[in-house]
């Protein structure tokens, strides 16, 4: 069975995990190996050419001794096998989100192909049951919220109509539609203009339709009507669950789980757990998606680094240099070497007669063939013959130079070679593999492709790579959560900091919150935070200071502070940006006009200052998405479902015969916050649902706040009375345009920062050396930004400690002889790297900064002069290769 | 139909198309053996000079990518 497709398809025995796992190698199945259940067989180790299969490994035991741990177990999908009224284990075109997930992959068994499991059949009409295994207490014992599915059901449909088609009809029956990530508003409101429904209702149970396939299912729909409806597919939205063995791990390493099993954590420390030395990440740390599990491992990193910082680099060994041969001036040498790779490539091309025609090339001295070119043996034996046959160009004919180039290249180094003087041809990804039927063209283009690279290597010169220095001080800008925590991570391992804020006090938007959502009292830490930042003489703090600008380079940076008109210069090597943001205010429901209506952080306030009035409030209501979720801001700011329901669960508890009311879209409590939702249900909180387009309305009748609103229940008109109003107000960025011009990097529609991968590179921008966290980056709870503020720590720490940094060698130069001072390259390079010489013979004309330039050429095609050359990819190197063309077009 | 096939010269970005060549192997995906790529860094290290001489040397058509 094949684990990595969900069991949809059958595997061998001896076998590749998938298609991109590394190491890219074959494995055997001790479960279902002949050899290895009955002794018999044996056959793979009588073809392997490279004698690679030993049946004797066995797990091994190891004992490390280790200053710190990083728990990343994962989860476990919810098995919704137990939940027989869904059919799920009796019912084929019943599948679960992660099989559904192969059927739409093109690595998965239908290579994309969207087709139901029983009969193959194209599906016309799909059913997606959210919270399967989640918020549910009846059914299984998970309470809290996976938070994902939401996002991966939309996106699942949204992909399925792609595949399909739009006439696929995509139907998703959810409780509420929990999109609460960054981008993830507008993607779920893309999906509803495409056509997927949206179906608020949960489903009984599936029924399988006599004599077909199909399935049925009946549900009540929001105007209260029976409907039938009979579906190709179904899909159930499981969720996630720790899983049994996590938990005894985490029971053996003597940490605290909570009522979810999930690690238990607090917000300002959302990474470690209850036992020192042990820190967490991913969805041992509570349902979460990929960034936030991204921003997590960082964390993790920084916090686990911290209390070894003294230990780093005590168990690194340092590599030997082997002196570079200079090869100017001689004749070129070259060595080519054929890669068989198994039979990835010799099972299609012939091998020893490209071998034997790259022999017969201009400058060729050498040729060989290997079995694995990239085996360490071979790297090896390679070495010895460019040293023994005084070989000066390498020309490698296998896979990918995307992929083994560097490889290649520290051969060439570890032989007193310059690793510029290679080139590689690629005769598996782009022949022998794509040429299957082919064997005779495919050797041909092989001999063509060796060819152009042998003519293009012979004209390859060694290229130097700078090296700078990078300044071991960092500048964080923000005095908030996320810009405190930085600094005191990177202080924490021994760095100094810049810490530039505003307004002329540390703390930020936290200084306005009572609690987190587990319970903490926020000013309390924060306090401890601040002190700890302000006692630690590693970080400068500057209070009411901007920045007037900025310039240099990762590892280089310069600006100027301004402190009250006062200007400084500083110098640092990373920059992490903290700049957070404010909540709206808002300009509906009366807030200006009514005393009596209040925002969240308003309401806040007055529980921090102990405010006695609040006790004697008999009715209280709070309206969620004020300024969120709208078509002119549609994003969801993440927290005010939490905090509403969280200040609901506070008034009652001053007061527990008050009436309270939360007039909401969709109650976004995810994660284990879903527990606050369902102890406010059980206290009487009364939660009515309301429409963007038949928003509530609030008067002031005769000096009685009143709010009108369709009651979605009843589906009447309700007038409620109350003495208190919270308005849940968006979470707006600031203007970020400045930043964002002193280091170039990029601020979405939503005025936003936008970091270098959505969930890949949370943390920081795809400006080398700029990093990123906390509400500037989205709104997010004060756990996530103390985490992403470790998190742009961490990041920002992998360069530090390097030290020293290498710019590549294939970068434009200027032959200031030639330059006609047109500027032309200085107004195309996206990198800034060219400028004009300011003194000397050339003064006026063009030259390129050797450590912005990225080497994409952009400057040398445009130069109208010529006198711009891409080293590595010059004209004359490019030509070589289209006129070694010759023989073959 | 005569079994003239046009020979093809393609200049792929090493970010994007050359990476998306190498793939398609990866996938096993099959095509016709008669074109030559050469990697440039960018489509922005394209000159019409490439294509040109690619012409002139007996190429069918030019393909760039990136």
């Amino acid at each position: 069975m094949d684990v990595y497709n969900s069991g949809l398809v059958q595997r061998k025995a001896i076998y590749v995990e998938y298609a991109q796992a590394v190491p890219l190698k074959y494995c055997i199945d001790p479960e279902n190996c002949i050899y290895l259940t009955r002794g018999k067989c044996g056959n793979c180790a009588k073809v392997c050419p490279a004698g690679a299969i030993d049946y004797e490994q066995k797990e091994k035991e190891l004992t490390l001794n280790v200053g710190s741990i990083v728990l990343a177990p994962g989860f476990k999908s919810f098995d919704p096998s137990k939940l027989d009224f869904y059919n799920y284990a009796s019912h084929k075109n019943v599948v679960t989100a992660l099989e559904f997930e192969r059927i739409l992959s093109a690595s998965g068994p239908t290579m994309g192909h969207l087709a139901r499991v029983s009969d193959k059949k194209e599906p016309k009409k799909i059913a997606w049951f959210q919270c399967v295994g989640s918020r549910d207490v009846n059914k299984c014992d998970n309470a809290y919220c996976s938070s994902v599915c939401c996002m991966y059901a939309i996106k699942e449909a949204a992909i399925a109509k792609e595949h399909a088609g739009n006439d696929l009809d995509c139907a998703i029956f959810y409780m509420d539609i929990r999109t609460h990530g960054k981008d993830f508003e507008r993607y779920y409101d893309n999906a509803k203009d495409k056509g997927v429904r949206f179906v608020n209702s949960r489903i009984h149970s599936v029924l399988p339709v006599f004599g077909t396939d199909d399935l049925e299912v009946r549900y009540v729909d929001e105007a209260g009507k029976l409907i039938t409806e009979v579906f190709d597919m179904i899909v159930l939205s499981t969720g996630f669950e720790t899983p049994p063995e996590v938990v005894k791990l985490a029971n053996d390493l003597d940490i605290d789980l909570t009522v979810g099993n999930f690690a238990k954590t607090s917000a300002f420390d959302p990474v470690a757990t209850s036992r020192e030395g042990i820190y967490i990440c991913g969805s041992i740390a509570g349902p979460r998606d990929i960034p936030q599990s991204v921003v997590d491992s960082s964390a993790a990193a920084s916090d686990a680094g911290e209390i070894l910082s003294s230990a780093r680099n005590s168990l690194t060994t340092v590599k030997e240099v082997v002196p570079e041969t200079p090869v100017v001036g001689d004749p070129p040498k070259i060595g080519v070497f054929v890669c068989k790779c198994g039979i990835n490539i010799a099972g299609v091309v012939d091998v020893e007669a490209v071998r034997d025609y790259a022999a017969s090339l201009p400058y060729v001295e050498y040729v060989g063939d290997n079995l694995y070119s990239c085996s360490q043996d071979t790297q090896d034996a390679m070495a010895d013959i460019i040293k023994s046959k005084n070989l000066n160009r390498v020309v490698v004919a296998a896979c990918t130079p995307k992929t083994h180039e560097p490889l290649f290249q520290e051969t060439l180094i570890g032989s007193g070679l310059n690793k510029y003087l290679f080139e590689m041809a690629n005769i598996r990804n782009q022949d022998s593999w794509v040429h299957k039927n082919n064997p005779e063209l495919a050797t041909q283009k092989a001999m063509d492709l060796v060819r152009m690279a042998v003519s293009k290597v012979a004209l390859m010169e060694p290229l130097e790579e700078a090296e700078l220095e990078i300044n071991q001080e960092a500048l964080v800008i923000g005095g908030g959560i996320a810009g405190l925590t930085s600094s005191q991570s990177l202080a924490g391992q021994g760095y100094n900091v810049h810490l530039v804020e505003k307004s002329d006090v540390l703390g930020g938007q936290a200084l306005n919150i009572y609690k987190t959502a587990s319970g903490e009292y926020v000013q309390e830490n924060l306090t401890a935070l601040i002190n700890k930042v302000e006692s630690n003489e590693k970080i400068k703090v500057y209070l009411e200071t901007e920045i007037v600008s900025t310039d240099g380079f990762v590892g280089n940076f310069r600006s100027i502070l301004s402190t009250g008109g006062e200007e400084k210069n500083i110098e640092y090597g990373v920059s992490i940006v903290a700049t957070g943001a404010s909540a709206l205010e808002p300009d509906e429901y009366n807030y200006k006009s009514d005393e009596r209506v209040l925002t969240s952080l308003e309401l806040d306030r007055r529980f921090i200052n102990n405010d006695p009035e609040l006790s004697k409030i008999n009715s209280a209501a709070f309206i969620q998405c004020v300024g969120s979720r709208e078509p002119d801001r549609p994003y969801c700011s993440r927290v005010c479902c939490t905090h509403s329901i969280e200040n609901a669960l506070e008034l009652k508890k001053l007061n527990p015969e008050m009436n309270i009311y939360i007039l909401y879209r969709d109650i976004r409590t995810f994660g284990e916050r879903e527990y606050l939702y369902k102890q406010a249900r059980q206290e009487g909180v009364i939660f009515i649902k309301y429409s963007v387009d038949n928003k509530p309305e609030v008067i002031n009748r005769d000096g009685r706040l009143i709010i009108n609103i369709v009651d979605h229940v009843l589906r009447l008109p309700v007038e409620i009375e109350v003495d208190l109003l919270t308005l849940a107000t968006a979470i707006l960025p600031p203007n970020n345009k400045k930043i964002a011009g002193f280091y170039k990097v990029p601020v979405n529609d939503d005025g936003m920062f936008v970091e270098k991968h959505a969930k890949l590179g949370p943390s920081e921008f795809a400006t080398d050396g700029v990093f990123l966290c906390g509400l500037a980056h989205y709104p997010k709870p004060i756990e996530e930004s103390v985490a992403q503020g470790k998190a742009a720590a961490s990041r920002a720490i992998t360069l530090l400690a390097k030290k020293k940094t290498n710019t590549i060698g294939t970068i434009a130069k200027i032959f200031s002889m030639n330059c006609s001072s047109c500027g032309v390259c200085i107004s195309i390079c996206p990198y800034s790297a060219p400028s004009y010489i300011e003194e000397g013979p050339f003064t006026g004309k063009a030259q390129i900064n050797p450590v912005l330039c990225k080497g994409c050429g952009l400057c040398v095609a445009s130069c109208r002069s010529g006198a711009i050359n891409l080293k590595g990819f010059d004209n004359d190197q490019i030509f070589a290769q289209i006129y070694a063309l010759k023989e073959a077009v | 139909m005569s079994d003239w096939e046009p020979k093809i010269v393609s200049f792929l970005c090493n970010w994007c198309s050359y990476g998306a060549a190498d793939l398609a192997g990866v996938g096993r995906m099959q095509y016709p053996p008669n074109i030559r790529v050469v990697r440039i860094p960018c489509t922005g290290r394209m000159s019409p000079k490439f294509a040109l001489a690619a012409l002139r040397e007996g190429a069918d058509g030019v393909w760039v990518s990136g």
